[in-house]
């Protein structure tokens, strides 16, 4: 009897000497809807994770492929493991992390995508909108068909608010083209995006861009020699030859920046009520390209070089100059442009933007109404 | 046979203790299987296997999730025990699932039914739905010979994308900012949930009575008989004047409504609104197959496996979090467990009997019924 | 302008269809053994990282198919050996089967994934109309050879094989394991070919359709080719029609299009197709 009461003890001892160890450094839980291996979305926040980790003093935990009903019991074994800052990154988690951030109120959360916040609930976002106005400059400037394709996951404001401002750009440089679209109805199947983008391709399609978390479109426009844009994750090493650009992330950017403000003490779990972080190009929470560090794919330089377009604001001007122009603007504080500011029609013609105005966040993640010449079905059209 | 002073003989029906210490070894047996996969993996299997006990039997949040796991596994297990009795292999759980929480969306945002009313009548339009879903595939069988695991099947896409479709149209909620949700169901059509947990009694109330009213009509009624008889021995009950038609539609409408009434409970008691499809049910429908399974035909014992699978489930959970491996390591550990049942089901029908010396020789085997008694394997 | 969609429907059949094909002529020969074997999804997505990892590590996408057939077929046995030897419910260890795969291949293809494959296949290869060679193949044995007889028979009337002296047990194991390996490479082409990379849960459900398909065919070799390239078609038209009718219902064709074709071929007398003993274990000395 004695003996296994040592034992006991020192059972404890050793239990809790493992997790005082630990409660030496902050611990920080993620909480992912997909897979990390998805290449997407989820591959990305765990990339932001790995590089948080390396550049601050905190320990990360992370879930993934978490079903939206069950992200309440997972930040609770999540704050069992010892986490006291819990960052859920899908839309669908949104009421389960605030319920939880009410039953937690001394534990910091923080929602990506999401509009409902706490005293102790942050929200976060890094938007793509400019970035794919400035490829869909590009994509306007490389048709010939005067045919371009999106590929699109799930018709919800996110997406149509990319293609958007996707079909804008390609407008811009190329006012009588159109932008066909697709609907997958899931944010990762590869048969799906193949025959989708298969289907623009018959249709005539010869410049791609999506949001589906594999590069699978990528892939097969370069098998029939068509280019494309990249997705998420650094997608040109799936085709060098073909990948224009695209859009990257960086969301160690807002993960750093807040982690280091709870370290230091500025954000606690007291004051967050208002902290939102709508980050853009010019945070650099987004990069223009299809591989980090390379905005456009040498390779399609000189074709973007050799088109020119007229412009109010810079005259005769190459695309290729254009897109380098929009992305300094776009990349300052304050933003010296923005794709989404009026006028703006929607394809059906109704005036949206008024002349002078410029969507406001609020505006911009609710948008529900098609951007002129996207061509396709477009689920709950106002 | 005889094995040193031991002697093995083939019996006719297993006591329930020899069951569970079979069901006991093969379990073990997939744990000593699946602690090779995690050390190769590296972790320790004795680590991975204390986290585990730790963090589901003995923690006071996590055990509540266990039962909420198990609610809609019982509903559905216990439907499928039924369907299974009869020979029908009803694939389709995971459709009719989805077909009642969105009957039940329909009562809580768009029916006029009063509030006093409303979550009887969500279930009531749950069951019903799922009712529906299921008989399709009976009548499919009966009257144009479609295999009923394939249409079952099918019919489980063909739902996602209703819902699919719901969500994204015409029942798009306006609250949720053009996201892919109804708008939250009112107060009055949530189902209660027990103190600080996510377990919705009502529906596990009604777990409880359609496995006791399940067992009840398979073992007193006439209906119930006639569904032994066809799931038996077919040709013996056309001959007896049972009706497959009639027999088959009552399997399916009990089991399709009882998968329905899982789907109001997930969307009534855990999301309140309708969703991704993807994300109503968490594989409810397949993961209730298993549990049917392993009750072996007994509505009464599905409330054991339904338990057991939510043990599973929250394991699963347990090890993602705690030892910070991959999703899909849920799947590895199901798999694993269920090979090793079903593979240790041959030994049910044997026993050992301990006779040293020349104790007498067991008489002649008799015929082996097991195979035959066991839902399914024979068609 | 009808011509070329015609023609592009047909190839986009063909392409999507050539690993359904494959994954579906293996279960034909499981069922005709009367073995169901509904981890097929299970068996594709280890086939898929087997194939996309040597395939990787090679440069050589045969090589990668190759040793997909053969993790395909090591599934397989698993199966076998629990249904056949220990006659456990066939339906409960295919799904479990399916499990295990999806699981295993996760776990063990985390570092694979991510990578592009430099060397692949094109969508139409030498497996496209190998895989047409061997549905005829098959179709010759299955119907015209002594062998063939005696794996009808085995699903059929495994006792009458029995008291013909022959191992009904062998047949089964080999029939199912054959299929695994089919299954194996169904699933390679999928990481190799139609979509050149490795990503956990990359079949996403196109092993069921590899069982809607074989039964759709009647448990034919031949049918079974109609069938993959159909619901290749099928596939590929839910997305080619979307700018003129709403997607959801589209996406819901295929499989819809599957019930109301079995059920046209299966009153018209297919289901005569149906091996006796699909699905029945196997005991000497009973019937």
């Amino acid at each position: 009897m004695r003996v296994l009461r040592a034992l006991l003890v020192v059972v404890v001892i050793l239990t809790f000497a493992a997790s005082g160890g630990a409660q030496a450094k902050l611990k920080v839980g993620f909480i992912y809807v997909g897979p990390i291996g998805d290449y997407g979305w989820t591959h990305a926040h765990d990339q932001g994770r790995k590089i948080a980790e390396k550049q601050l003093p905190i320990e990360t935990l992370y879930v993934e492929s978490v079903p939206e009903a069950q992200v309440e019991p997972f930040i609770d074994k999540l704050i069992q493991q010892g986490a006291r800052v819990v960052l859920t990154t899908s839309f669908g988690f949104m009421d389960g992390t605030l319920a939880m951030a009410k039953r937690y109120p001394n534990i910091i959360f923080g929602h990506a995508s999401g509009f409902k916040r706490n005293h102790n609930m942050f929200t976060y976002m890094a938007d793509f909108y400019q970035v794919y106005y400035l490829n869909g400059l590009m994509a306007g400037a490389l048709t010939r068909s005067g045919k371009v394709g999106y590929v699109g996951a799930f018709p919800i404001p996110e997406v149509k608010r990319h293609m958007g401002a996707f079909a804008l750009g390609v407008r811009a440089v190329n006012p009588r083209a159109t932008v066909h679209v697709r609907w997958l109805f899931s944010w990762f199947d590869p048969a799906k995006a193949k025959e989708a983008t298969e289907a623009l391709i018959a249709e005539g399609v010869d410049v791609f861009a999506f949001t589906e978390d594999s590069p699978t479109v990528v892939q097969v426009a370069s098998k029939r020699n068509l280019p494309s844009f990249g997705h998420y994750s650094p997608m040109q090493r799936f085709a060098p030859r073909h990948v224009v650009s695209g859009q990257l992330v960086h969301w160690e950017r807002i993960y750093i920046d807040f982690l280091s403000k709870v370290l230091a003490g500025r954000y606690t779990a007291e004051n967050l009520q208002n902290v939102d972080y709508w980050w853009l190009l010019a945070e650099k929470a987004v990069e223009l390209g299809g591989d980090f560090g390379v905005p456009v794919n040498p390779v399609w330089i000189p074709k973007l070089q050799a088109v020119k377009v007229q412009t109010r604001e810079f005259g005769q001007i190459s695309v290729y100059d254009l897109v380098n122009r929009r992305l300094a603007q776009m990349s300052r504080t304050p933003v010296a442009f923005d794709p989404f500011t009026g006028p703006i029609r929607d394809r059906k013609g109704r005036l949206v933007v008024p002349a002078g105005k410029t969507m406001t966040v609020a505006e911009l993640t609710t948008m529900e109404w098609a951007a002129p010449g996207i061509v396709g079905p477009w689920p709950k059209e106002p | 046979m005889r094995v040193g002073p031991v002697v093995v003989e083939r019996r006719d029906a297993p006591s329930w203790s020899w069951t569970l210490a079979i069901s006991a070894l093969a379990v073990g047996m997939a744990l000593t299987l699946a602690g090779a996969i995690f050390w190769s993996y590296g972790v320790p299997p004795l680590r991975a296997y204390g986290v585990i006990v730790r963090g589901t039997l003995f923690n006071a949040r996590a055990a509540p999730e266990i039962v909420r796991n198990a609610i809609p596994l019982l509903l559905a297990g216990v439907g499928l025990v039924l369907a299974f009795r009869a020979l029908f292999w009803n694939i389709g759980a995971e459709g009719q699932i989805l077909l009642g929480a969105t009957a039940a969306t329909w009562v809580a945002l768009f029916s006029p039914v009063p509030d006093a009313w409303k979550l009887p009548a969500m279930f009531a339009a749950g069951f019903v739905g799922g009712a529906l879903w299921g008989l399709i595939p009976a009548l499919l069988k009966l009257r144009f010979a479609v295999n009923e695991v394939i249409s079952t099947l099918m019919m489980n896409y063909i739902a996602l994308y209703l819902v699919s479709w719901l969500v994204h149209g015409p029942w798009k909620g306006p609250e949720m900012r053009g996201f892919a949700f109804t708008n939250a169901f009112p107060a009055a059509a949530r189902i209660p949930t027990i103190a600080d947990t996510r377990v919705h009694w009502p529906t596990l109330m009604l777990g409880l009575l359609l496995a006791a009213a399940v067992a009840y009509l398979l073992a007193r009624t006439r209906a119930g008989f006639e569904i032994r008889m066809q799931g038996e021995n077919p040709e013996a009950a056309r001959y007896a004047g049972v009706d497959p038609l009639r027999t088959t539609m009552l399997v399916m409408v009990i089991a399709g409504g009882a998968a329905g009434l899982a789907g109001v409970g997930e969307v009534g008691g855990i999301h309140h609104r309708l969703l991704d499809p993807t994300q109503i049910s968490l594989g409810f429908g397949y993961a209730a197959i298993i549990v049917a399974w392993l009750a072996r035909g007994s509505p009464l014992a599905a409330i054991g496996t339904a338990a057991f699978l939510g043990l599973i489930f929250a394991s699963g959970d347990v090890m993602r979090v705690a030892l910070q491996m991959p999703a899909r390591v849920t799947d590895v550990f199901n798999g694993l467990i269920l090979f090793c049942l079903i593979g240790s089901e041959r030994a049910l029908s044997w026993r050992l009997r301990w006779a040293p010396g020349g104790a007498r020789q067991p008489a002649a085997a008799p015929p082996e019924t097991v195979a035959s008694e066991a839902p399914g394997s024979d068609r | 302008m009808a011509g070329e969609w015609i023609l592009n429907t047909i190839v986009r059949g063909i392409a999507l269809g050539t690993p359904l094909l494959w994954a579906a002529l293996g279960e034909v020969y499981a069922e005709r053994s009367g073995v169901v074997n509904l981890g097929v999804e299970g068996m594709m997505v280890l086939g898929a990282f087997a194939a996309f990892a040597l395939a990787q590590a090679s440069g050589l996408p045969y090589l990668g198919l190759l040793l997909a057939a053969g993790v395909g077929a090591l599934a397989a046995l698993l199966h076998a050996f629990v249904v056949i030897t220990l006659r456990a419910n066939q339906y409960v260890s295919g799904l479990a089967l399916t499990m295990l795969g999806l699981g295993l291949s996760a776990l063990l293809g985390r570092r694979w994934e991510g990578l592009p494959l430099l060397n692949t296949l094109p969508e139409i290869s030498p497996l496209t109309y190998g895989g047409l060679l061997l549905a005829g193949m098959l179709w010759l044995v299955l119907y015209h050879t002594r062998w063939g007889i005696i794996l009808r028979s085995t699903g059929e009337s495994p006792a009458a094989v029995d008291t013909m002296g022959l191992n009904v047990f062998l047949v089964r194991y080999l029939a199912v394991v054959f299929g695994g390996a089919l299954a194996g490479v169904g699933g390679g082409l999928l990481s190799v070919a139609y979509r050149p990379s490795w990503t956990e849960g990359m079949t996403v459900g196109l092993g069921w359709i590899a069982i809607a398909i074989t039964i759709f065919a009647s448990w034919d070799p031949l049918r079974a080719a109609t069938g993959a390239f159909l619901f290749g078609a099928l596939f590929h038209l839910s997305f080619r029609l979307q700018t003129w009718v709403a997607p959801e219902p589209l996406q819901m064709m295929p499989f819809a299009v599957t019930i109301l074709v079995l059920a046209v071929v299966t009153r018209r007398g297919g289901a005569q197709g149906v091996p006796e003993a699909l699905g029945i274990p196997y005991t000497r000395g009973e019937s």
